[in-house]
This record gives structure tokens, sequence and C-alpha cells, in this order.
């Protein structure tokens, strides 16, 4: 038997990520220009919250978009039964193929999938769940129509629907590193040829849950820093593709590592980890650290955790680099931080034509031992939005 | 570089028996699994039966991880990786240091550890709980859990797709070593049976009373189930160098999305993801020996999978049978204990087959389910099936190594 193990090559990939568009649902702006303006203030309060839930909150503070209702993006029709993630990845997306030069057609839509990262998906829909098989006067006497709701792909699988994407549609439970796992799950796709495009990012919507879950993690690590809630996409394609059609990328992904190490005692295997995690990312970008212009990690107050990073990123980059604590904007997003990690770097070439062609790197860690870190070459947008 | 990708080693964990020999065995004398429910009160749920692992015991198989530290389906994870290699038979020092990780799917993560902490708010509060067992709940914890059991210190990824996830991260695992970009990697999946899911599913129609019968004329829906399934990945290169027993071959895999209905199969697409897997495998349809089925014994599910397989393969498909007979709906851990069982199909000669079956529907006559018994034959590729809520088809290809 002659077995090619090779799956459909197009004979131009690189390895390299191209993004070719993007947005995000923050607390400090909807879509890619409003959070661009927001990078640029640097400003941000956490929104009052104590009204959004009948539960108790930890505290009456957050960065969640109070406001939010997925009709007013996307309308009544086959919303209704949305929950939050699913809303807030969808309206997201929709706004990243408005950002886009790629366009999508019944010629490519078998090519083009989604791949979306989560913490434990929409967990208040599935704790929900579980609370009426107690509550009700029947254990079974739950919604059918919300079961979709309860399992971690809700949100990808919606997207792929109200998309029409019927490439490779995945759903990576990285939590705090899942911007960086869906960066090399990406990569790897379409690398090896399984799609031609993706919409990768990651969703996290705010609930009493996670806000607790939030509130125990710093009352615990030495943290203050607040519950924050949104959605980043980036359209995603091969870099070298998308320049052999004459198109421009507005970022590349150079390097997607990520590693795991047992966090004991002061986490210094963590830190080792994350630092030669570093090097090699750098290696296999072909960057040296003195051409690096930003860092941002996934720094949150929790004094270990932080220190990992911090060792880290001076070891290999010195404290050159501007140092970009991402959730002093966002708040603990959770799985979307490393969305909006590489968001505010976008956000910054966008704005600063001096940083055109230069690189940053993104860096995260979580207390349960996964590192990551991806490097970023960001271009100065050259194109006005799509259809302009 | 292109590097062809073998199994070496398998870790079961299910309601059929833990470790690789006892779960053979159970394959070829088609054991039952199910049973009535004990790890939650079934007062009240009309049905009550499910495919638990009541053996299970973690302390006995992890050597590093402390169980309490970590919810059920983490340790399934992780006690199935443990099982994987000690099957593989490769040494710590081999392993460690090398450039190895893991890819783990899941359904619901720790819903189980949700499930406990939701029922503790109801008379707590949210802010009451056990804050220990918050900090169980993120799902990247079942990948995590094999790599520090083992002291793997390479990607740590769970891929939450739902019922087809551990194809997904067998596909992952098989490109990571294909490429080079890893050595030694662990895939499959894990899941724990719940009531959140017991309730949804017998709210779906989907549930049954007292036994899975997948493509039976009367069958009447799924059986949840749980466990963990782990298979060891490396390189034909690295497992002839250690002069490892080779189980079979991975020959690639193929994934695509209805993005039709959240839970309604689509035989066209069904179809579609068969063929692109078989093109990525580099086999036509006529080499496949076998197909081990989704086969979730629900009316939709068998009738459109059974469509999906004559649309490709003709009016006489290959063999096709359902493990989820035997050990009910795993979910994550669904197609890797699918892929277990073929690959020892492939290494032992032998089909498993689908029991509690007792004439096919009339609807899909071409079906061969290779009924109640394992039947001995020879396999040179096997084709595994997932499917799963949102459409995530997820198909992979497992070939005798030639």
């Amino acid at each position: 038997m002659s077995v090619s193990t090779e799956p459909a090559p197009s004979g131009v990939h690189t390895g390299v990520l191209a993004v070719t568009g993007w947005s995000v649902l923050s607390s400090v702006g909807v879509g890619a220009d409003e959070f661009a303006a927001s990078v640029q203030s640097g400003e941000s309060r956490p929104a009052d919250v104590s009204t959004m839930f009948e539960e108790p909150l930890p505290r009456p503070d957050a960065h969640a978009l109070v406001d939010f209702k997925v009709r007013d993006h996307l309308g009544r029709k086959g919303t209704s039964f949305f929950d939050r993630s699913t809303a807030l990845a969808i309206v997201t997306g929709k706004l990243a193929i408005a950002d886009t030069d790629l366009v999508i057609s019944d010629e490519n839509r078998r090519r083009i999938g989604i791949t979306l990262g989560t913490t434990a998906g929409s967990v208040r829909s599935t704790s929900d769940y579980s609370r009426e098989t107690f509550v009700q006067s029947r254990p079974y006497l739950v919604n059918p129509l919300l079961f979709p709701n309860a399992v971690m792909n809700c949100a990808a699988g919606q997207a792929a629907i109200w998309f029409g994407l019927k490439g490779v549609n995945a759903t990576i439970a990285g939590g705090q590193l899942a911007g960086l796992n869906v960066l090399r799950y990406g990569r790897n796709l379409i690398s090896c040829g399984y799609a031609d495009a993706l919409l990768i990012g990651a969703v996290e919507e705010f609930s009493p849950h996670v806000s607790w879950a939030t509130h125990f993690s710093m009352q615990a690590g030495g943290g203050n820093t607040a519950t924050g809630e949104g959605a980043a996409v980036f359209v995603v394609e091969d870099a070298g593709a998308v320049r052999a059609a004459g198109r421009t990328p507005e970022a590349e992904i150079l390097a997607a590592e990520v590693g795991s190490f047992t966090p004991t005692g002061e986490l210094t295997a963590l830190s080792d980890g994350l630092t030669s995690l570093i090097r090699r990312a750098l290696t296999r970008a072909g960057v040296d650290a003195g051409d690096v212009w930003g860092v941002a990690t996934a720094e949150n107050g929790i004094l270990d955790l932080d220190a990992v990073e911090d060792r880290a990123v001076v070891a290999v980059l010195g404290t050159g680099p501007e140092r970009i604590r991402v959730k002093q904007l966002v708040g603990e997003c959770h799985s979307v931080t490393g969305g909006f990690q590489l968001a505010y770097v976008l956000a910054r070439h966008r704005a600063d034509p001096a940083l055109d062609g230069r690189v940053s790197v993104l860096t995260s860690r979580s207390s349960d031992g996964a590192v990551g870190v991806a490097v970023v070459r960001g271009y100065r947008r050259e194109r006005g939005h799509h259809g302009e | 570089m292109t590097r062809r990708v073998v199994i070496t080693g398998l870790g079961p964990v299910s309601s059929i028996g833990i470790g690789v020999r006892p779960f053979c065995e159970s394959l070829r004398v088609g054991r039952n699994g199910t049973a009535p429910i004990t790890s939650f009160d079934t007062t009240g749920f009309p049905y009550v039966m499910a495919g638990e692992v009541p053996d299970f015991d973690p302390k006995g198989l992890l050597q590093r991880l402390l169980p309490e530290e970590w919810g059920r389906t983490s340790q399934f994870a992780a006690a199935a990786a443990r099982l994987a290699v000690e099957d593989a038979g490769i040494s710590e020092e081999l392993l460690e240091p090398a450039r190895a990780g893991s890819s783990i799917g899941t359904t619901g993560g720790e819903s189980q550890v949700l499930e406990g902490l939701t029922y503790d708010a109801l008379s707590v509060g949210l802010g009451g709980v056990d804050t220990a067992l918050v900090r169980q709940v993120p799902s990247s914890r079942l990948a995590l859990a094999v790599n520090r059991e083992l002291g793997l210190t390479g990607d740590a990824v769970t891929l939450s797709t739902a019922c087809s996830a551990s194809n997904y991260a067998l596909g992952y695992a098989f490109d990571q070593i294909r490429t080079g970009e890893m050595d030694y990697m662990i895939a499959g999946g894990a899941d724990s049976v719940g009531r959140w899911s017991h309730a949804g599913f017998y709210r779906l129609g989907a549930l049954t009373q007292h036994a899975c019968s997948p493509f039976d004329k009367d069958r009447s829906g799924i059986l949840t189930g749980e466990g963990g399934a782990a298979l060891f990945l490396e390189s034909l290169e690295s497992a002839q160098a250690r002069g490892a027993r080779i189980y079979g071959e991975l020959l690639g895999y193929g994934l695509n999305c209805d993005a039709h209905h959240m839970v309604a199969p689509d035989p066209t697409s069904i179809a579609e993801c068969i063929r692109l897997a078989q093109r990525n495998a580099g086999i036509e349809p006529s080499q496949v020996d076998y197909i081990c089925a989704h086969g979730t014994g629900t009316q939709a599910n068998d009738v459109g999978e059974a469509r999906a397989v004559i649309e490709v393969f003709g009016e006489k498909p290959p063999p096709i049978s359902s493990t989820k007979s035997m050990l009910g709906h795993t979910m994550g851990a669904a197609s890797g204990f699918g892929a277990i069982s073929s690959v020892l199909g492939i290494h032992e000669s032998f089909l498993p087959p689908t029991i509690n079956f007792s004439s096919i529907d009339p609807e899909i006559p071409q079906i061969d389910p290779v009924p109640n018994r394992a039947r001995e034959a020879e396999v040179r590729v096997a084709q595994v099936h997932g499917f799963a809520f949102g459409g995530n088809n997820a198909i992979v290809i497992l070939g005798r190594l030639t």
C-alpha cells in the first residue's frame, strides 16, 4: 500500500500565519478602532455591575459590557437562545470578517474554519443546567433547546452556522493559555493544509460564577484585578499565500510555543520553562531580542505568577521593551486575555507608523503550570476597511 | 519533514476494563459495561442507566498527581495516559527530557466538579463554596494533568469539541509528530457522567432506558458513559529504534463542520468528512476493512451515519460496529475508545462487536454491524468516526504497519 501522509499541500505554505483582519468586543471598545483609541488613551475604569445579576457578586465593579445585547448587533432572528459567550463570539466574528479583505463565498467556505478558546465554555450555562436538575420538581425538567449551550463548543458551532463556515471547527479549553493555544493550533491547521483561512480567537463571558472564581484567585494570590469579559477574533491565513495573492498582512505570527512545568514552591520551574520558551520562540522566528519593541504579558497582580513572567521576560529581553499589562485595561479576562494581548499590539501598529515591521512578544502563564509565548511582527495597515 | 506516526501504547480506563488486556478481552466477548448509576442520586429520573467506571482507583493508578487536587475527568485523563505509557514500555529517562506533550479531548471537562459546586451554592451561595474545588473547574487541566503526571514539558492542549474531541486530539498529536514538532504525544479523551448531561439527553429524547443498541431496528437512544482513553504516539523511526511493539499506524484524519444545525447530524457533510479523511490518509474507500462507528444508537445518528457511509462506499460498505453499545456514550473519550478498539482489531485481527443487537433497521439493510460477538478478520485499514454537537465531524484513519 502506497500511503502519502501529506494532506492537501498548496505549495506556498510558509508556516507563518498572517493576520488579515481582526476585531474585539471589550469593556473599552467595540471593534478594532474603538479598542485602538482606548489603547492610545490608556484609560479604563471598571463599570458598575451591581445590578446585572440577581446573585450577589464579590465586588460591585467589573470590566464588563454592561449594556451588551445581542439583538442590537445581530437582530432578534435566531439569536434568542444564544448565551452570552455565543453572542459575544458571533458579534466579534462578524466585525472581524468586516475588517479583513478576505472574501468569504461558496467557493471557499469549505476551506474556512473557526478555532475558539475558552476556559470551561459558558460556565453559567453549564451550571444553570445542573442547577435545574436540583431545583425543578423533576430533575429532568431542563430545557432541551438550551442543552447545546451547556457544552463547550457551542460558540464555535453556532458561529459556523451563522457565517456558513464549513471548514475545521475547533474549540480549545486553554484558560489563560487559550490565546496562544489557538495561534499554535491554527498555525498547524493552515500550514498542514487543513484550512486556507480561520477565524481564531477566544471568548469569555462575565457572570457571577466567573466573578467569584476571579475573586477567589485574586484573594489567594494577593491581587486586586477586577473581572473582565469579551471576545477577540482574528482572521488568519498563510502568510506566503497572502503575499502571493498581492495582499498585505496586518501582522505575522512568527512563532507560537507552549509548554507545561510543575508549579511548585517559588515557581522557579515555571519561570525557567517560560524563559526557555521565549528563547526558542525568538530563534524559530529568526528575531534578535534587541529587535523587540514591546512585551504584552498576562500579569494581573498575583505576585508569584507575575514574577514568573517578569523574571523570564527580563532574562531574555531585558528591561528595554515596553511592558504591556493588558489586564490593567480590560480586567482579568481569563481565556480571552491572549486575544486582547494580540489586539493591543496590533492596535499600536495601526496608530504608530514608527512600529511598522517591528516585533513584539506575547507571554502567558497559568497557576496550573502552563506557559506560552508568541512572536508577532506587525505592520502599518495600508488599506482601509474592507470594502473601502 | 514528514514522519510516519505509529501507536505503541494504549491506556483505556473504561466500564469494560481498565488497562489494555481487560479492555481487549471485553471487546472480544462483547461485554456490557452499563449499569444503574451510582455517582449521583437518580431519584426522580425515569431512566437510570449509564456506563460508569465504579472500579476506577486513581490512587492506585497515578504515580505523581494527588487525586484530591484534581477533578474526576482530569484523573481519568492522567490515569489513562499513565497506562498508555506503561503499555508503550518507554522509560522515564527517555520520555521526560524529550519533546513530548498531550492533546486531550472532552465534552464536559470538569463539569462534574462544577455540578457539585452548583449544588453547594444552593445552600451557601456562590461566595461560600470550597475555593479548592473552584480551582479544579478549568478544562485546560485535563491535558495539564497528563503532562504533570508524566513529567512532560511540551504541548498540553485540551480540545473541547464535544463528542468527536478525541479524534481532534489524535489528529493534532499526529501532526505534531509527523511534522517533527514533537517526538512523543499522548492523545485521547476523558469525560465524567453527570446529572446535567443525563437530563439533557433525556429531554432531547436521545436517552434510552435499558440498553444502547446501535443500528438495531428497535434502538431508542444513547446511554451516557465516562472514562479516559489514551494512545501513545511516536514516529516510526523512534518506535523501531527502541524496539517497541507497534499496534498500528495513524495514516491521517479529516475535520469539517456541518454549519447547519447544532444537534441534528448532516449525512452529506459526514460523507464529505469521510472523503476528506481518506484523501488526507492517502487511501481509497476499497482499502477500508472496518469502520468504528460514531454509532450512538439514536434514530437520527445511525441512519444518517449509515447513509453517509453508503454514499461513500456504495451498497457493500465494510463492517461497521459501535463500541458505544458496550461503553455507553463516553462523550469526549468516545472516539478515543474507538481508536483503541480499532487499533486492537488491526493488531489482533478482529472486529469489535455491536452488542444488544437483534435485527437490522430495514432502512439501512446494507449495514453489517458485527452483531453481538467479535469476529475474526484481517483489518489492514480502519476508519474511526466521531461526530458532535455543533456539527463538529472528525474522522481518523488507522492502518496496519506495512
